[in-house]
C-alpha cells in the first residue's frame, strides 16, 4: 500500500492520527445507551407472529396489572395522536405508523409498545399482552407479488406495485438490432444489510413548560428532526435532536424514524423520559433495516470485438411491507447505470413491489453494489461468450482518462478518473499473473480455483436527485451541508457540524480541512456536533458525501474566516487586503513580511478592540458556510435524465479463491484493490473504510442473508443464522491508492464511505464463476454459501 | 432479550447442586459455562425457576487418568481440556474435536460436560465422546448412575439426564495402547467455528501388517443426535483401508444418515459431505497410525 502524500498539502493526505481514536479506543464513546435521565422509562415491543393478519383485539389488562408497568400503547392510539411517517414516493394509500394499525404486515412488526420501569419488566409485560389475530393470505416472493392476483400488502393501495418505470436513454432498440451478439441472464441479489453492533436506540424527553422534545438517537438520517416533528404534530423548533451522540455503526440503516416517533409520543404522553433500545431480535426482524432484495434481468448487446453497445436492465426489488427508502435505492444507481464503461444506450426498468417481509432501509451504496454485481456479471459473460480475456475486454470498454468529464446516457456526468491506470495498479498489487499461474496449477491438481476482477464506481457527494426523478411532486434540488467556525478570545478554534457521525471520522475531517486552510495545527482545533436547533441546514453522512460536502463546507467557512483575519490585519497595517498576506494565522505586508500582526493580536482586536476593526465588520471572529452539492440545482428532464451525484470514485478488485469440491466452501487466497477517490483527506480513514467495505462485501457475496420461508417466516433472525464474516473469513487485503482529483471539490476529494463494498461482491462472484467455468457451471445468485455451491458442484457430477 | 425471572444459587459441592435441583422440582438448571444457556435464557427459550451455579465446584474440574480410563470432570473448561497433557496424549480425538469448538473466548468459559448435556446435534465434543464410547456419570439426591453414551443422546437437545440430575463426570476408555493408533476429525461449518453442517470423528488402530484392528466412526450434524456408523466399522475391520475400503465406508455413511434440510444446507449436501468427511477423517487417522507404527 502506497499513499503518496500530495505535496500541495500540509495536513491533508498526510498520515495523521484520527481525532476520534482516543475516545473510542479508550472505551469513552458516549452512545444512546449511555444517556440515562432521571425517571426514565423503558420500552419493549409486542411483535406480530404472522406475515399478514388483521388485529382483532388487544387485551393489555394482565400486562398493566404488573407493578411498574406504565402503559401499553396500540397502533390505533398512536395513529390518532401522530401523523403517518413520510414516504418519498407518491403513494398516499400506503400509510406507515410505528405500530401496526389494524393490520400486521410482516412477522416481527410491532403491534403494541409496553412501557415500564425497566426493560426486563417491559418484556415480562409484553408477554402478557393478548392480541387476537385473523391471519390473512400473504406473499413473500417478489415475482408473485407482481402478479395482480397476489394479496396486496396494503389493501387500500390495491396492488403490490409501488413503482414501475421504464427509462430508455438512447437508441436501445437500434443498438440491440445492430449488435453482432446479444446475451441475456438473470442475477439475484438476496436480502442482506449492514448489521451494526449497536442496534437502534433512542431516548426522548418532553419538557411541557418549554414545549420541547429532546431526542438522543443513534441516527444517520437526513431530515430526521423535521420528519420527527411533523409526525408528532410539533413545530420544527419543538424538537431538539442532540447530534453529539456517538453512533455504534450504521452504513445506512440507522434511520429509526419509527422508533423515534414512538419514543417521542410515549415521552409526551407519559410525561417521563422514555428509552427504546432494540434488542437484537427486534432489530433483525422488526427494525425495518434490511437491504436491497433484487432480481436483475440483464440483456447485453455487443460486437465481436468486445465493444458493449447497449444494455437492457430490469430490476425488480422486493421492498418488504413498506416503501421506506427502498424505491430510491433503485434510483440512485441511475447515476452510474453503465458503470465505468462507454455504453451508448441503456434501457432500465425499475420495479418496486411490496411483500410481507421486513421493510428495507438504506444500506451502504444505496442500491449501487447490487447493480455493480449485475453489471460486472454481464461484462464477465460477454468476455466468456467471445473468448476474450476479461481484463482486455474491460480495457476496451472502460472510459479513457482523456474522455472526462464524461456524460453517460442517463444524464450524469462523471467528473474525473483514470480507470485503466487504477486497474493496472490493482493487477500489479494482486500479482495477477502469479494468481493466474496459481489458479492453473491448482486446477491441474484437481482443485476448483478462480480469479475474479471487478471494476466499479462509487458515486459520491449524495444529492437526492432520485427523489424528484421518482416522484415529480418532489422538487428537491439541494442537499446542503454546513459548517461554522468560531475563534474564541484566546485563539481557540471551534468548528461546528450540524449532524451526528456514525464512525466516519468527521472530527478528523473537519479539523484537517480547517487546519489546512488556516495553517493551524488540526490537533488544536476542536470539532463539535451541534443540536438540531443550533445547527445550520445540514443533511447527514449519507451517499458518500461528507468528504465532499462537510469537507467543502468546512473549507468554505475557513476561507471566509481567513479573509476576515486578513482584512483585520490589513486594516491595522493600514493597507488594502490585497496588499496583505495571510500565513498560518498571522497577517503581514506582502512587500515587507517584517511588518505583521500575529494571530493572537488579530483575535484580540476582533474580540476587544472594535475601534481597530475595519468599518462594517462584526465583532468577534466567526464564519459559516452552507454548501450546495456541486452540480446540484437542476430537476430531471421529462425522459428521466438527471445529474445524480457529482463525483465518481473508482475501484478495481482482484481476488483469488478456491472452492472445496465436496463441501463447497470458498477460501479466499488473495485480495487486492486499486482505489481512486481523488484526494484522501485522511488516508487511514479511507483505508479503514475500504477494508471494512470489502469485509462487508465478502459477507454479501458468501454469507449474509435475511432468508424467509415460503410462509413469510424469517429464518435468519439472529446471529446464529445471519452469518457475518469474522476475522477468520476476511483475508489480508492489499490496497493500491491512486489519486485523480475531482475538479468539483475543495481539495480534489471524492467520497469513500462505500469503498470496497461496491466491488467486492462482484469480484468474488466473478472469481467463483471463473472457478466454476471449467465444470460448465455458473452461478449469479448471492450469497454463494457452501450449501449452494456444494449442491451445484455435486449436480455437475 | 432479558431473561424471565429466576432464582440463583451458587453451590460448593455436587451434593448441594443435587439438593438444589431436587428442591426446584424439575424446574432447575445447572449453570456451568453458560455459553448456550445464557443466550437461551435471554431469548426466553428456557425459563428455569432456579439456576444452580456449579462454577465453583472444584471436584467438577479435574482430569485424571488411571485404571484404563480417563476421567474428565463435567465442569472442566474446554480450553483447559484442550491444553491438558492427559487429553492430548490419551484422548487425541477429543483434543482434535475441541479445536473446532467455538472460539478461544467461548472455550475459556464453555465446559466439556456442558456441551454434552446441551446435546446440540452438531456439537463436536458430543461427537468425539460418542466415537470414543465414553460413559457419563450423573448424580442426584436419588443416587449416582452411569449412562453409556450410546443411550445418552435422545434427539436434538434432549438427553437421558433427568431434570434433577447433575452431569458429574465423563469416563473415557484409554485409547488402544502401542503404536499404530490414529484418529481424525473433520467438519465443515459455514464460518470458522460455527456449528457443523456435517462432522466426522474417527479413531482406529492398525496391526503390524497395517490392517485395521479396530475402528470407531461417528458423524454429527446430520440428524437429531450424533450417530455411530457401526456398519462402516464392520466393513473396515481387517482391511488395509485402501481407497475402495474408504469409499465403501463413505457409501455406508451416506446410506445410514437421515439428515434434514435447513437454511444452510440441504439434506443431500449433508449426506454427501458426511460421507466425504468420514473418508477424510479415515485418511488422517490412517496416516497418523502408519506414522506412529514406524
Amino acid at each position: 500500500m502506497s499513499a503518496e502524500p500530495n505535496s500541495a498539502f500540509r495536513y491533508i493526505s498526510r498520515k495523521r492520527r484520527t481525532k476520534e481514536d482516543h475516545r473510542f479506543l479508550a472505551g469513552n464513546g458516549r452512545y444512546v445507551a449511555d444517556i440515562a435521565l432521571p425517571r426514565m422509562l423503558h420500552v419493549a415491543l409486542v411483535a406480530s407472529p404472522y406475515p399478514a393478519a388483521h388485529i382483532l383485539s388487544i387485551d393489555a389488562s394482565a400486562a398493566l396489572a404488573l407493578p411498574g408497568v406504565k402503559a401499553v400503547v396500540t397502533g390505533d392510539e398512536l395513529a390518532s395522536g401522530t401523523d403517518a411517517l413520510a414516504s418519498g414516493l407518491d403513494i398516499p394509500k400506503v400509510r406507515r405508523y410505528p405500530l401496526a394499525v389494524g393490520t400486521a404486515r410482516y412477522v416481527g412488526e410491532w403491534v403494541a409498545a409496553v412501557v415500564a420501569e425497566s426493560r426486563a419488566l417491559a418484556e415480562d409485560a409484553a408477554e402478557l399482552v393478548e392480541v387476537e389475530y385473523e391471519p390473512l393470505p400473504s406473499v413473500s416472493d417478489p415475482e408473485a407479488a407482481l402478479d395482480p392476483s397476489s394479496p396486496p400488502v396494503h389493501a387500500d393501495h390495491g396492488s403490490n406495485l409501488l413503482y414501475r418505470r421504464k427509462f430508455v436513454w438512447g437508441p436501445v432498440d437500434e443498438d440491440f438490432a445492430a449488435a453482432e451478439h446479444r446475451i441475456e441472464f438473470r442475477a439475484r441479489w438476496n436480502r442482506n444489510a449492514t448489521v451494526p453492533i449497536e442496534t437502534f436506540g433512542v431516548v426522548a424527553s418532553w419538557d411541557p413548560t418549554a414545549q420541547l422534545l429532546d431526542v438522543w438517537a443513534s441516527i444517520q438520517m437526513p431530515k430526521f428532526p423535521d420528519q420527527l416533528a411533523k409526525a408528532l404534530r410539533l413545530p420544527g423548533n419543538g424538537v431538539r435532536v442532540h447530534f453529539d451522540v456517538d453512533v455504534g455503526g450504521s452504513y445506512g440503516v440507522k434511520r429509526g424514524i419509527k422508533h423515534s416517533v414512538l419514543a417521542g409520543y410515549l415521552a409526551r404522553r407519559l410525561g417521563r423520559p422514555v428509552r427504546l433500545i432494540e434488542d437484537r431480535l427486534e432489530n433483525m426482524r422488526g427494525g425495518d433495516a434490511h437491504g436491497p432484495d433484487r432480481i436483475f434481468d440483464m440483456a447485453v448487446a455487443f460486437d465481436s470485438s468486445g465493444i458493449i453497445r447497449s444494455l437492457r436492465i430490469r430490476a425488480l426489488d422486493d421492498v418488504g411491507a413498506h416503501a421506506g427508502r427502498a424505491p430510491f435505492q433503485l434510483g440512485k444507481p441511475i447515476g452510474a447505470i453503465v458503470g465505468p464503461y462507454r455504453i451508448a444506450s441503456v434501457e432500465y426498468e425499475a420495479i418496486s413491489v411490496t411483500t410481507n417481509k421486513t421493510p428495507q432501509e438504506a444500506v451502504r451504496g444505496f442500491g449501487q453494489s447490487p447493480t455493480n454485481f449485475a453489471l460486472e456479471s454481464a461484462v464477465d459473460r460477454v468476455a466468456r461468450h467471445l473468448g476474450i480475456d476479461r481484463i482486455e475486454l474491460r480495457r476496451r470498454n472502460l472510459i479513457r482518462h482523456d474522455e472526462f468529464p464524461y456524460t453517460i446516457p442517463s444524464g450524469s456526468t462523471y467528473d474525473s478518473g483514470d480507470y485503466h491506470a487504477v486497474l493496472d495498479k490493482a493487477l500489479a498489487a494482486g500479482g495477477y499473473e502469479d494468481l493466474v499461474r496459481r489458479r492453473d496449477a491448482a486446477r491441474e491438481a484437481g482443485k476448483i480455483a478462480g480469479v475474479g476482477i471487478a471494476c466499479c464506481l462509487e458515486p459520491s457527494g449524495g444529492n437526492s436527485a432520485f427523489e424528484p426523478l421518482f416522484n415529480p411532486k418532489n422538487e428537491t434540488t439541494t442537499w446542503m451541508d454546513s459548517c461554522s467556525i468560531k475563534v474564541d478570545l484566546y485563539g481557540g478554534i471551534v468548528a461546528m457540524m450540524g449532524t451526528s457521525s456514525s464512525g466516519q471520522g468527521h472530527e478528523t475531517l473537519v479539523s484537517t480541512v480547517v487546519g489546512e486552510v488556516l495553517g493551524r495545527d488540526p490537533e488544536t482545533i476542536r470539532v463539535v456536533h451541534s443540536d438540531s436547533l443550533s445547527a445550520l441546514p445540514s443533511n447527514s453522512p449519507v451517499g458518500s458525501r461528507m468528504a465532499i460536502m462537510l469537507g467543502g463546507a468546512a473549507a468554505g467557512a475557513a476561507k471566509k474566516l481567513k479573509a476576515t483575519i486578513t482584512a483585520i490585519g490589513a486594516h491595522r497595517l493600514g493597507v488594502a487586503p490585497e496588499a496583505a498576506e495571510y500565513r498560518d494565522g498571522d497577517v503581514m505586508l506582502a512587500s515587507d513580511p517584517g511588518r505583521r500582526l500575529t494571530f493572537d493580536q488579530i483575535v484580540e482586536i476582533a474580540h476587544r478592540k472594535f475601534h481597530e476593526l475595519p468599518p462594517g465588520l462584526e465583532p468577534g471572529l466567526q464564519s459559516a458556510h452552507v454548501m450546495e452539492v456541486p452540480t446540484g440545482g437542476t430537476l430531471p428532464t421529462a425522459d428521466g435524465r438527471v445529474q445524480m451525484y457529482p463525483c465518481y470514485a473508482f475501484e478495481a478488485h482482484v481476488v483469488y479463491l478456491e472452492i472445496d469440491r465436496i463441501t463447497g466452501k470458498v477460501a479466499i487466497g488473495r485480495y487486492a484493490v486499486g482505489h481512486d477517490c481523488g484526494t484522501m483527506i485522511n488516508p487511514d480513514i479511507v483505508h479503514g473504510m475500504t477494508y471494512g467495505g470489502i469485509a462487508h462485501g465478502i459477507g454479501a457475496a458468501l454469507y449474509e442473508r435475511f432468508a424467509y420461508d415460503g410462509e413469510g417466516q424469517l429464518l435468519s433472525g439472529s446471529f446464529m443464522d445471519y452469518l457475518i464474516p469474522s476475522s477468520h473469513e476476511v483475508p489480508d487485503i492489499t490496497i493500491a491508492d491512486h489519486c485523480t482529483p475531482s475538479p468539483l471539490t475543495s481539495f480534489g476529494q471524492k467520497g469513500s464511505g462505500e469503498a470496497g463494498y461496491l466491488g467486492a461482491p462482484a469480484a468474488i462472484a466473478g472469481a467463483v464463476n471463473d472457478a466454476l467455468a471449467p465444470l460448465g457451471l455458473s452461478l449469479t445468485e448471492l450469497p454463494m454459501t457452501p450449501g449452494v455451491l456444494g449442491d451445484l458442484i455435486a449436480g455437475a457430477g | 432479550m432479558k431473561a424471565a425471572e429466576f432464582d440463583y444459587v451458587r453451590v460448593a459441592s455436587v451434593e448441594a447442586a443435587c439438593r438444589a435441583l431436587a428442591e426446584a422440582g424439575g424446574d432447575g438448571k445447572i449453570l456451568a459455562g453458560g455459553q448456550t444457556l445464557v443466550p437461551m435464557l435471554a431469548m426466553r427459550l428456557l425459563r428455569p425457576t432456579l439456576l444452580v451455579d456449579v462454577n465453583r465446584v472444584a471436584s467438577l474440574q479435574v482430569i485424571v487418568a488411571g485404571g484404563g480410563e480417563i476421567v474428565i470432570g463435567a465442569g472442566t473448561r474446554q480450553s483447559d481440556a484442550l491444553a491438558d497433557e492427559i487429553v492430548r496424549r490419551d484422548l487425541p480425538l477429543l483434543a482434535k474435536a475441541l479445536g473446532f469448538v467455538g472460539h478461544v473466548q467461548t472455550r475459556n468459559r464453555g465446559t466439556v460436560g456442558g456441551s454434552i448435556a446441551n446435546a446440540d446435534p452438531a456439537a463436536e465434543i458430543a461427537l468425539a465422546a460418542l466415537a470414543l464410547d465414553c460413559e457419563i456419570v450423573a448424580q442426584s439426591v436419588r443416587g449416582v448412575r452411569t449412562i453409556p453414551i450410546a443411550r445418552f443422546f435422545q434427539g436434538a437437545m434432549t438427553t437421558a439426564l433427568a431434570a434433577d440430575e447433575c452431569l458429574v463426570e465423563l469416563h473415557f476408555p484409554a485409547a488402544p495402547s502401542g503404536g499404530g493408533r490414529g484418529c481424525g476429525f473433520h467438519e465443515v461449518a459455514s464460518r470458522h467455528s460455527d456449528f457443523a453442517l456435517a462432522a466426522a470423528a474417527v479413531q482406529l488402530a492398525l496391526d503390524g501388517e497395517g490392517a485395521c484392528r479396530s475402528v470407531a466412526i461417528a458423524v454429527g450434524g446430520v440428524g437429531g443426535a450424533p450417530l455411530r456408523i457401526d456398519a462402516a466399522t464392520e466393513r473396515l475391520r481387517g482391511t488395509t483401508l485402501a481407497a475402495e475400503d474408504l469409499a465403501a465406508a463413505a457409501a455406508i455413511v451416506r446410506e445410514v444418515v437421515e439428515p434434514a434440510s435447513d437454511l444452510h444446507a440441504s439434506a443431500d449436501y449433508r449426506r454427501r459431505v458426511a460421507g466425504a468427511l468420514v473418508e477424510r477423517a479415515l485418511l488422517d487417522a490412517r496416516s497418523e497410525a502408519l506414522a506412529g507404527r514406524n
